[in-house]
This record gives structure tokens, sequence and C-alpha cells, in this order.
């Protein structure tokens, strides 16, 4: 123990002479004075300072040009942006073009075809001007009447079918569950669920709750409603009163039970007044306006 | 030096260099044994050193740069032979020696050569900066950031694993 304390002294270079004649003495300890001494004489392989350091300098030095910006780079950015903004362009262009119609409002357009469509009150057409040429497809929700040019299929997709044809004049009324198509020259073919009902001119299909319910000759030559004029056969007054809030901007007040009456006939979209006596009358029914309300009750007997 | 400058400063960072350029590559040429690692190892903490100067106060940057070096060694694998050469002088053998003497003596440097490339590299680090360096145990423990009692323990089982290596001589 006392000789580690003094070999550690030699090591540390504190160790007096005493000290060290006392490690001499021991073979062991004189062995590890012998190694510890020639070791001092060894040195390491040279180490180059001042290139070492030309070295660290230089790679300092590389360091900003790393930094220096890419002149590209503010260029690909407004590139960039512009890039989105076409992006976006494009997306909207392809959301294609809708026209809607409100309450008493009505619309003729014209398509890139050449196909003319009239747009009843309350109503909505939707398609894509862009892939008209090759698709002639559109969305309607509401009632329209369709003058086709020939061409390819002409398609009008509704909530409840779709109803294709190739050149024709025809009449779509979805609204709704109820789907009804009247054909006026030409064929129509109607697509519901897995059946394709094909019209020829004259004829007329309604479909109503999921179900074909009346399948059946119109006279007429165009919808009477083109010609401001809405006609019914064997309507509910529910059906009548539903297409006289589309026509005028009023709300209609009538009792439940008078609802599931029938009328056949028709009511002008040009008088109010009018059009009521002409619904109200046939049914023996009394009706009061008051502004934008209108009030519909039996005729009480005298 | 001004406790209140930076290395950030060229000189400064010159004279940091002058003062402990050459101990740190020794120290890790003590480790690894490749000069030219050890030369890419000081290069790096230099630069490392550098590019934190305004966060390394100047009486830190001694720690900071053996920290740096004994991290990136341990993080390199390839490790080579300590070589070390004979000293150019060795001031208390003046007189003229016999062949003999000369020839023993030159086997005795080869084996003790050989006896430290076969150190572990915590003896052989603790061990050579206290003979070739001429460092104190305390100065050893800062460095290697170990205790003054752990140093004492790496140089005694050095010399004690040197000596068994080579024999009593």
């Amino acid at each position: 123990m006392e000789k580690d304390y003094a070999l550690h002294n030699y090591l540390n270079g504190t160790a007096t002479q005493e000290e060290i004649e006392q490690l001499k003495a021991d073979s062991e300890y004189a062995s590890y004075i012998k190694i510890a001494k020639t070791i001092q004489g060894f040195d390491t392989p040279d180490f180059d300072e001042e290139a070492a350091f030309n070295a660290i300098s230089e790679k300092l030095k590389q360091k900003p040009k790393v930094k220096k910006l890419n002149p590209w780079a503010t260029v690909l950015k407004i590139a960039a942006v512009f890039a989105v903004l076409f992006a976006g362009y494009l997306y909207i262009d392809s959301l294609g073009t809708t026209i809607s119609t409100s309450v008493a409002e009505k619309q003729n357009f014209s398509l890139p075809d050449g196909s003319e469509v009239a747009l009843n009150t309350n109503s909505t057409i939707e398609y894509n001007k862009n892939k008209w040429d090759n698709n002639r497809e559109l969305k309607l929700n509401g009632e329209a009447y369709f003058k086709v040019t020939k061409g390819n299929t002409f398609t009008v997709q509704t909530k409840n079918g779709a109803v294709t044809v190739l050149g024709t004049q025809f009449n779509v009324f979805a609204r709704d569950k109820k789907l009804q198509v009247n054909c006026y020259e030409g064929l129509v073919s109607v697509a519901f669920n897995d059946t394709l009902i094909k019209l020829s001119a004259g004829k007329s299909l309604q479909i109503k709750n999921g179900n074909i319910v009346t399948e059946h000759q119109s006279i007429a030559e165009a919808p009477s409603w083109i010609n401001n004029e809405s006609s019914f056969e064997n309507a509910t007054l529910e059906t009548v009163l539903n297409e006289l809030k589309r026509q005028y901007p009023i709300t209609i007040d009538a009792s439940e039970d008078l609802k599931n009456k029938r009328f056949s006939g028709s009511f002008t979209h040009n008088d109010l007044d009018l059009a009521l006596q002409l619904i109200c009358d046939p049914l023996n029914l009394t009706y009061t306006i008051e502004k934008d309300q209108v009030t519909i009750y039996a005729t009480k007997n005298k | 030096m001004d406790k209140n400058t930076t290395i950030c400063n060229e000189n400064t960072f010159n004279k940091v260099y002058k003062e402990h350029g050459k101990a740190i590559w020794r120290f890790i040429y003590f480790k690894c044994g490749n000069e030219a690692q050890a030369e890419d190892l000081v290069q790096d903490a230099f630069i490392k050193l550098w590019k934190n100067c305004a966060k390394v106060p100047v009486e830190k940057a001694k720690s900071f740069l053996y920290t740096i070096t004994n991290n990136a060694f341990l993080n390199e694998v390839a490790h080579k032979k300590v070589v070390l050469k004979h000293a150019k002088h060795q001031p208390d053998k003046v007189e003229h020696q016999s062949p003999q003497f000369l020839l023993e003596e030159k086997q005795y440097h080869d084996k003790l050569q050989n006896a430290i490339a076969n150190l572990t590299e915590a003896q052989r680090t603790a061990f050579l900066l206290n003979r070739i360096e001429g460092k104190k145990y305390k100065e050893i423990a800062e460095v290697l950031d170990i205790s003054v009692k752990a140093v004492e323990k790496r140089m005694s089982l050095a010399l004690k694993s040197l000596r068994e290596e080579i024999g009593d001589i």
C-alpha cells in the first residue's frame, strides 16, 4: 500500500528521493519505474498542426457557399403559386355550369349544341360546358322542357331516374320523389331502377315514390307551362297548390281534408286572383288573399 | 485570456487552437491509434467549436473540445493499434552504449510498444496522458471526466499488465 502510494507520487512527479529509492529496492516496483521512465521517452507520430488548421479554415469558409440562395427559388415559388391557381381554375371549370330559377321565375336557354331548354320555376339544371360535345348529360332538379337537336344520346339525370333520348321534345318533372316524363316528339327512354321504359310521341310516364303510377296519352303539343299555364288531370289539390306556390311567391293555408280533392283543369301564371278562381270554383271552395298569404276553405252552404 | 471575449473572434479562435489543438490530437491518438482519424476528429471538434462559439465561453473551450472529440471517438468504430515512436533524445542516457545494450534496449522498446497497444483504451489513454503528455492525475481526471481515484486505478492496472506482458527485465 505504502509502495503504491509512493508509485503514484512518482508518476505524478511528487515523489521524494527517499520514496524513489524505496521503490527501486523492490523488483516489482523497479520494473514499473523502468516501464514508466521508458514510455516517458516515447512520442506520438507528428501532428501537422498547421495543415490541420488550414483544413479547418477551409471547411469553415465552405459553409456560406452552401447557404447561397438558389436564384431559381423565387421563380419556382411564383410558378408554384400560379400552378395552384391554374389547378383551382381547372377544378372550378370542371364543376360545370349551373342554371337555376326561383319561385315565379322561368328561364329559356340554349345548350352548347343548340338544344333548347325551358326551365320552369324553382328548378336547377347543372351541366358541364367543356365536356358537352362528347357527353350530353345534365342534372335536373325541378321541371324542364327540352327540345333536343339530333346527335349523341342526351341524358337528363334526376334523383329518381335517368331520361335518355337522341333528339326529340320532351318535358321532365322531377321534384321530391316524383318523376314525370312527357314525350312530345320522337322517342324517349326512361331508365328507372332496373327497368327501361320507352315512350313514343304523345305518351307520358309518371313515377311516384318508386312506383310507376301512370302511363297515358297526352294530347298537347308542348307542356302547358311553356304558355304560362299549368294544367292538371285528376290531380290532387295538394299537387295543384304546390305548383301554384312555385308560380306565385305566396304561402297557402288550406286544411288537410281539402288536399285530397281531385282537380282537372288549368290555371294561369300571370294572374293570381284568376288562377285561384279557376282552382277554387270547380271544387266549391272559397279563398282570401292577404298580401302573400292565401287561405282556402270550403264554401259554406247557404 | 479575457473572460468576456468570445471564441467568435478569429484571433481568439487561433489562440485556442494553438493552445489545445495538438494536445487534443494526441489525446485522441492515444485512444484510437489512427493518425488520420485523429486529425479528422480534431478538425470536426474545432469546426463545431466555431459554430457554437457564441455559446461556449473561452474558459470552457478546452473541456468542450475534449468532450466533443471523446464523444465523436466513441461513435467511430474502427480502432487501430497505437504506434509510438522512440523519442529523439533521452536526457539521462548520454554515455556511449554497447551494441549489445542497444539491441536489448530496442527489443525492450518493441515489447513495450506492443504491450501498450494491447492495453484497454481507458487504461492506455490515462497512462499515456500521464507518461507522454506529463499530465498530473488531477488534469487527467478532468479531461476524461472521471475521479482522481479512478485515474490511480487505471495507472496501476496499466503498469501491472505492461509488466506482465513484457516480463521482468
